[in-house]
């Protein structure tokens, strides 16, 4: 009876390592779910981050707009919760039902953490309600500081939910040394499994590209919003609310490249195998698709700033300079999508003369590239400063010295990343790899020296006229929507990246993938599978924003926006 | 404001059919699975290297790095003047070739080449016994003579050495779908251990005779639980048959074990 009672629950155990789904297979309806999911788990998580912000911006500066902002942004969040927790539920029956063996080792190691994970998905649930719907209830005094708070709260759970799904799929990739498909080694626990090689630079990378997405998405609904305005007074309020958007997702961008190297640095540090198979494997063409990726981002926002500027009084002066930074722009993204040391067939190298193109295969090196992404930042940083400073007359008196030591500070740093990027050509790999570190400080400390003269420098600074917010070309709305449908493909292709390393292993080195779907496919089938997720996401988030028209409608319509 | 809608459509579309399009016209390369391979005692030099060579350009990862040169020793025309990987490895520590070749895929760090980093990982987190035979014999081939056999296949399939050290997550995949009692055997290194037909290590109780010492319950009980009890003369091998394997077995293919065993009389 016992033996019988062993072989029926073995038999139940062992039954099957894979279920199947019709049409598209496992993998693609796993897939589909999961990125949908990702995409508006970054948004809501995004979102209140600077809905905290331009609150506490509001509160400080006494300025009801902010608040406002900040309140339709998270009107927007009420919407979006639901759609996150549907395709994470959606999510989960997929993975049990399709992945039932692989989702059985998860739930061994990280039971306690999953029952952690949803009773604080509830938690975060009742702090949006009680935000959003308290906002008006708490809207003075000490209250308003209490209402603030929720705010903090809210991030901070939606913060530590991220973390612990972190810690599942970043076990995935570099899971604790000794850990077999029947669990963790002896002395190892489930901390060990959550904090695991690749979880902390996870954790940077996704926050911040989280702001970055947010501010994309809002800025998308702004932009809809100032296209099928009706009045002057609607169209300034969400020209501004779009310029707030696209400052931010650009701003944090611009800090995303770090963190990004700090996790690919990671990886190599965990198995330099999987570091290469991202960087110079199978892979290698998928950052080329990404150079392109980024290089219409640049290009999209720079042409979003510059035409911004022709609605401020003053900023004339500065237009003939555009021209130039476009050809700064276009050329350092020739030289970023120069393919290196590219898996490539035997006529392929034939056909080139070597396993790089023999005259511009050299800007394709580590070198160039590096040199090429930080001047795309400079020239991006610099536009924003001529936006930010085209209608203010410093009237410090070292204004002048203050506007040379920025000059000179621009022109040091081009020296630095310059000058280490030919230097580069002419060491090793170990010591090219190093110099990367020098470019980025050096970018990194001209934007924070020239940023803290120019505040300095424009304290009681005199306008030359008020921005004109509303008086924007509809074509500049128009780059907007190229960001945030560039970001969401850009998360998707991250997405596949980090999660395709892992080749055909569930669980890197402990758990191989022994499915029909083992393989990682092309990047060709990886862009049409990216390419359904996105559009599907942005037409759940189109229904999501005329839900948040609907509601508008019935609580009346939006303050104008005034001043600069 | 259906203008404006459709505007909106078309340019976020044109921007998604740009991406998939640019995605579509570069060189499409898949990651490969590495194949199981059932390499028997009579395996020829040919099938071992053209099942390394597989290897080599594919799920093995090996042209990623020492395909190009730059970021380890290239095998498989020219380095440092030397000569192919084939005709130089003899010279490398004194070991001959084989022992050279299979130390450097286990052991890598032992093995530096001066001017590079240890990046390379140990071959068997991540490939059988059989594969990386099949690879020392596809770098033999580079410009030198195959000695690679059959009996070193065994020889490591049962146990010895250092560079039998099983490689206990990369066991091959049990989800074939194959209910044939023999594949399963043969595919899950069954036969690495139990003697079948009269040939075979005797790590494990042999296959042969099972079923008239053996009731069903107590195999299938055996594979779930190998650990549960150990059989008498096989003390020495407690432990060592994979605790996985009936996890990692449907129903059916169980099933099919269990009586194929039975009927070993």
């Amino acid at each position: 009876m016992i033996d019988a009672l062993t072989f029926l629950q073995a038999a139940a155990e062992t039954a099957t390592g894979y279920g199947s789904f019709p049409a598209i297979g496992g993998r693609a309806a796993v897939w589909i779910a999961a990125e949908v999911h990702l995409m508006f788990a970054a948004f809501v998580l995004g979102v209140p981050m600077f809905a905290v912000i331009t609150e506490l911006i509001g509160i400080v500066a006494k300025d009801s707009r902010y608040d406002r902002l900040s309140k339709e942004f998270t009107r927007l969040l009420v919407f979006a919760y639901s759609a996150t927790a549907l395709w994470g539920g959606l999510l989960l029956f997929l993975l049990t039902t399709l992945y039932p063996a692989f989702w059985g080792h998860m739930a061994e190691i990280f039971s306690l953490s999953m029952w952690i994970y949803a009773g604080l998905f509830f938690i975060e649930s009742f702090t949006l309600y009680l935000y959003y719907y308290g906002w008006d209830r708490w809207k003075v005094g000490r209250a308003k500081w209490g209402h603030w708070g929720l705010g903090i709260l809210l991030n901070v759970w939606g913060s530590i939910v991220m973390f612990i799904a972190n810690g599942w799929l970043s076990y995935m990739m570099s899971p604790p040394e000794g850990t077999t498909v029947q669990g963790l080694p002896e002395g190892v626990g489930l901390w060990n499994a959550i904090a695991n090689a690749t979880w902390i630079p996870i954790n940077i990378h996704r926050l911040i590209a989280n702001a970055v997405f947010g501010g994309a998405i809002v800025a998308a609904y702004a932009a809809y919003r100032f296209l099928s305005a009706k009045t002057a007074e609607e169209r300034a309020h969400y020209d501004w609310m779009g310029y707030v958007g696209t400052f931010i997702a650009i701003s944090t961008f611009i800090v995303l490249p770090f963190a990004g190297y700090w996790l690919g640095r990671e990886i190599y540090e965990y198995n330099q195998q999987m570091g290469i198979t991202m960087m110079g494997g199978f892979m290698s063409w998928l950052w080329i698709v990404q150079a392109i990726l980024i290089g219409v981002l640049f290009l999209a926002a720079n042409y979003y700033l510059w035409t911004g500027m022709g609605r401020i009084p003053g900023a004339a002066r500065f237009i003939p300079y555009t021209k130039w930074m476009l050809l700064v722009l276009v050329i350092c993204w020739i030289v970023w999508g120069t393919p290196n040391t590219l898996i490539a067939s035997r006529n392929e190298f034939a056909a080139m003369g070597g396993s790089r193109h023999p005259l511009l295969g050299a800007l394709g090196l580590m070198s160039g590239k590096n040199t090429a992404v930080n001047f795309m930042i400079l020239t991006t940083f610099l536009s924003f400063l001529m936006y930010r400073r085209a209608n203010q007359l410093p009237t410090v008196s070292w204004a002048k010295i203050g506007t040379q030591v920025q000059t000179a500070m621009f022109g040091l740093t081009s020296a630095v990343v310059l000058g280490y990027g030919i230097y580069g050509y002419f060491v090793p790999t170990i010591v090219r790899i190093g110099f990367s570190v020098y470019q980025v400080l050096a970018v990194l400390a001209c934007i924070i020296g020239v940023t803290v003269i120019d505040v300095l420098m424009l304290r009681g600074a005199k306008s030359r006229g008020a921005i004109r917010w509303g008086e924007m070309p509809e074509r500049s709305q128009y780059a907007i929507f190229v960001l945030a449908v560039t970001f969401t493909w850009l998360m998707g292709l991250m997405g596949f990246a980090r999660s395709g390393i892992r080749q055909h292993w569930h669980v890197w080195e402990v758990m191989r993938d022994t499915s029909e779907f083992a393989v990682t496919p092309a990047l060709g089938y990886a862009a049409n599978m990216i390419s359904v997720c996105v559009v599907i996401f942005l037409g759940l988030v189109a229904f999501i924003f005329w839900l948040g028209g609907l509601a508008e409608r019935a609580v009346g319509k939006p303050q104008p926006a005034t001043g600069s | 404001m259906w203008k404006t809608n459709l505007k909106v459509l078309a340019v976020g579309l044109s921007v998604i059919v740009f991406y998939t399009a640019v995605a579509q016209i570069i060189p499409q390369l898949e990651s490969e699975v590495p194949e199981t391979l059932d390499l028997s005692g009579e395996v020829t030099p040919e099938i071992l290297v053209a099942a390394g060579e597989r290897l080599f350009n594919g799920a093995g990862g090996c042209r990623a790095c020492h395909g190009l040169g730059s970021r380890a020793p290239n095998l498989l025309t020219d380095h440092a003047g030397q000569g192919s990987i084939g005709r130089r490895c003899g010279d490398r520590t004194g070991a001959d070739c084989k022992t050279y070749l299979r130390e450097s895929l286990t052991e890598p760090a032992s093995f530096l080449v001066d001017g590079f980093t240890a990046i390379m990982p140990d071959a068997r987190r991540q490939l059988s016994q059989d594969q990386i035979w099949a690879l020392v014999a596809f770098l033999q081939s580079q410009g030198g003579e195959v000695t690679v056999s059959g009996a070193d296949i065994s020889a490591t399939s049962s146990g010895g050495g250092a560079a039998s050290t099983p490689a206990p997550s990369a066991a091959p995949a049990s989800f074939s779908g194959t209910a044939d009692p023999m594949q399963l055997v043969t595919e899950n290194a069954c036969v690495g251990c139990h003697a079948l037909n009269g040939a075979g290590p005797p790590i494990g109780p042999p296959f042969d005779g099972m079923g008239s010492r053996l009731t069903a319950d107590q195999i299938r009980r055996g594979i779930l639980d190998p650990n549960a009890e150990t059989a008498e003369g096989f003390e020495s091998f407690a432990g060592t048959m994979p605790i996985d394997l009936g996890r990692k077995l449907s129903a059916q293919q169980l099933e099919a074990i269990v009586q194929f065993l039975v009927g070993r009389r």
